[in-house]
């Protein structure tokens, strides 16, 4: 890294560092406030009623924020309902109607695959990368082949790591088999998360991100993204338009929690 | 390397004023964006107080600016990105030119960026043979028009929509129309071309997190996400001071610019990007390239009088409020920053001198300090200016004004601290003011060197009585 250590050092004469004036010692935040701690605990023991409050916000912000929000709540409706909106919905570049989803555990439950409607239509999966020695296929091989998919697909389907509910802000971390292109290059994404994953603001989300054990030790990767709402654009007179360079909508399934 | 028009500034702001569309586009973001960021402020759960803790994580940040970009800059390499530090626009744009030779770039796609503006960075690498595309929809079309952006987040805010109906037609070869959405489509048409087949992707940072080691973008379009995810590499350009210690600050500073910048609880896309996709994922750039650019920053880092304006984080919102941006617009600050912001950065960053009619042209409102979602006091900040202007200095460079406006102001000054001198001053311009042409009991012209005052107004003329003698006369009366 050339340029490194002068670049700091013209910060540091700048500041005056020198005797007495090392920095503030406390500047790293390492314990958590009584605060923070009680909103850990709070998030932790949330109660099934107060998921379903939560449903509710997302519910009332979703309209604003031109998120179609649907109501059905168990795997076999969101299928059914996903497949119609396969179906209905028209290609933006094209005719072919592909479809590419992530390669994650609740995704694979609704078995879009046995539905009969959808026979006509390509369901891609973004597969893990590999890759290494002994690998049948490369990585670049692999990823260029994923690549391809998402560009082809019309419609991308994610679950997410969380969805805080006054700003319906999904949360997305990047993962083996979770492309990061298939919540944005497809013209419409669709979302399919469980009622746990619900959090009730951005608050608790860095709260949870910050001084949760677990959440500590995954990171937040190299690219987490927060998503509020559909691609959109005032830049012509202030007129909002949906579908800038992302997706042109956002279709939003929330998985009922198993009953206590 | 960048070049300002600020010298321009009368001129343009002339030509602006008398510029009826231009009028009613700067009317409508004001009437509408102003109030809507007023109006979250006063609705945030936490309380107007936040505004000023946000303000607290800003200054600490900046006063340990040392001690944070060296945590940045450990992480991001931890996570397998390169940082570089590039003292000078100059240094920062060889960096870039450098990392697109070596991996052998043809085109790029760019997030908006103020930092690439204020370096001129696309200009120099158009001259390497690079094809650059400007994403962000307004920027795209400023870019498609040759123009500069006339402000911080609505850069075309200046422009019609039949302006760019013409424009789309004559450049994108598309048919003429007036429909905003249609439009739109057309871009995204356009653009999405230019992301499926770049190689390198640039943006800004609005806010580094030091613990964690990430840069943030923010966006509603999904342009930077894009640019961030499609190409096989990507550069990002932070202005050294954009940067907070920890998670939680950053938080609260991201929904508060998000209130600022748009009127919105939270940015529609906001990414953590901390480094290069790992090996088993299925997307995302081979390489990550951090620049950190210094530029001018650390001579207002190191004087106490301008620091407060690195904790700014460049969300336009003194622009929607500011009466002076409001009928000039954006073109007459003659740089990437416009509005009361443009007003302090752009003297600081390219000269004093050379921007001089910017902090003078200001009105000292305060509007601006009342909008900014972190408090900044930008009219100190442009009164420290004005008085370099007319004292000089040497640190900064300034060359003091002429020496007339000063002389007359200490002869002024003797004299109203002198009552009978007064007194005496008064009764003589209260007769010879009757030289002076008149209309409607108004001075209509003031000879010279007072004659700037009376260009574009009438001045009411002395009274007969001054105040303090009518005050005697009513208190004797009474007695
Ligand atoms: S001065 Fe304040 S309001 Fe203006 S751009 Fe900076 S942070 Fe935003």
């Amino acid at each position: 890294m050339p340029g490194r250590t002068e670049f700091i050092q013209t910060i540091g004469k700048a500041l005056g560092r020198g005797a007495g004036n090392a920095g503030d010692a406390d500047i790293f935040t390492t314990t958590a406030s009584l605060e923070q701690e009680a909103l850990l605990a709070r998030i932790k023991t949330r109660s099934a009623a107060e998921r379903k409050q939560l449903r509710g916000v997302i519910e009332q912000v979703a309209g604003p924020l031109h998120i179609d929000f649907h109501p059905e709540d168990n795997l076999d409706d969101i299928a059914g309902a996903i497949g119609r909106l396969i179906l209905e919905k028209d290609p933006e570049w094209g005719t072919e109607k592909s479809v590419v989803r992530w390669d994650h555990p609740l995704l694979s439950r609704l078995h879009l695959e046995s539905l009969a409607e959808l026979d006509g239509v390509t369901l891609h999966t973004t597969d893990c990368v590999s890759g290494g020695q002994g690998a049948k296929v490369s990585a670049a091989a692999q990823r260029s082949a994923i690549r391809e998919n998402v560009e082809a697909s019309f419609i991308g389907i994610t679950s997410a790591d969380y969805l805080a509910a006054a700003t319906a802000t999904l949360v997305m971390r990047s993962r083996p088999g979770h492309a990061r292109s298939a919540s944005l290059v497809p013209s419409i994404h669709i979302v399919v998360i469980e009622e746990e994953k619900l959090l009730a603001n951005l608050e608790e989300l860095y709260t949870l991100l910050k001084w949760d054990p677990e959440e500590q030790a995954q990171g937040l990767t190299n690219c987490l993204s927060l998503i509020s709402g559909p691609s959109k654009t005032g830049d012509i007179e202030l007129v909002m338009v949906h579908g800038a360079h992302g997706p042109r909508e956002l279709h939003l399934f929330i998985v009922k929690g198993e009953a206590p | 390397m960048s070049e300002i028009t600020s010298a321009e500034y009368k001129k343009v702001a002339v030509d602006s004023i008398a510029d009826p569309v231009l009028q009613s586009a700067l009317e409508s973001l004001q009437s509408r964006l102003g109030p809507a960021t007023q109006n979250l402020y006063q609705n945030l759960p936490e309380g107007q107080e936040l505004r000023k803790t946000a303000h607290g994580y800003r200054r600490k940040a900046i006063d340990n600016l040392d001690i944070l970009l060296e945590a940045l800059a450990d992480n991001v390499e931890k996570n397998g990105g390169t940082v570089h530090f590039a003292a000078t626009d100059k240094e920062a744009v060889d960096i870039c030119l450098n990392i697109a030779r070596d991996h052998d770039v043809k085109k790029v796609v760019k997030g908006k960026s103020m930092v690439t503006e204020e370096i001129g960075l696309n200009h120099a690498l158009e001259e390497a043979g690079i094809d650059v595309a400007e994403t962000d929809l307004g920027e795209f079309i400023i870019q498609l028009a040759d123009e500069k952006p006339t402000h911080i987040v609505a850069p075309a805010i200046h422009k019609t929509r039949q302006q760019v109906g013409k424009l789309f037609s004559e450049k994108l070869g598309t048919p003429y129309t007036e429909d905003p959405p249609t439009l739109t489509f057309d871009a995204r048409k356009a653009l999405r071309e230019k992301f499926l087949t770049a190689d390198m992707g640039i943006t800004g940072c609005n806010l580094a997190c030091a613990e964690t080691g990430h840069i943030t973008t923010v966006s509603n379009e999904g342009n930077i996400r894009m640019s961030t995810t499609l190409p096989k590499v990507h550069v990002a350009f932070m202005g050294m001071e954009r940067i907070v210690a920890n998670l939680e600050e950053q938080q609260s500073i991201l929904r508060l610019m998000s209130m600022g910048a748009a009127g919105q609880q939270i940015g529609g896309y906001v990414s953590y990007i901390g480094g290069p996709a790992a090996e088993n994922h299925c997307d995302g750039p081979q390489a990550f390239h951090l620049i950190i650019v210094d530029n001018g920053r650390s001579k207002i880092l190191a004087d106490e009088e301008f620091r407060e304006m690195l904790c700014c984080i460049r969300c336009g919102a003194c622009l929607n409020v500011c009466p002076v941006y409001g009928k000039i617009g954006g073109q007459a600050y003659g740089s990437a920053y416009s509005g009361p912001v443009g007003a302090v950065v752009t003297p600081l960053l390219f000269g004093v001198n050379n921007a001089a009619d910017l902090c003078t042209g200001e009105t000292l409102c305060g509007a601006c300090r009342q909008a900014c979602p972190l408090e900044i006091n930008l009219p100190r900040m442009l009164l420290a200016l004005r008085a370099k202007l007319s004292e000089g200095d040497a640190k900064w460079g300034v060359q003091p004004k002429g020496k007339s406006e000063k002389l007359m102001f200490e002869a002024w000054q003797k004299i109203i601290k002198r009552r009978k001198v007064y007194d005496l001053f008064l009764k003589i311009g209260y007769v010879l003011q009757k030289i002076l042409p008149a209309q409607d009991g108004m001075i209509r012209r003031l000879p010279f060197p007072f004659n700037g005052w009376t260009n574009n107004r009438n001045l009411k003329p002395l009274a007969a009585k001054t105040f303090m003698q009518r005050w005697k006369e009513r208190e004797g009366g009474k007695q």
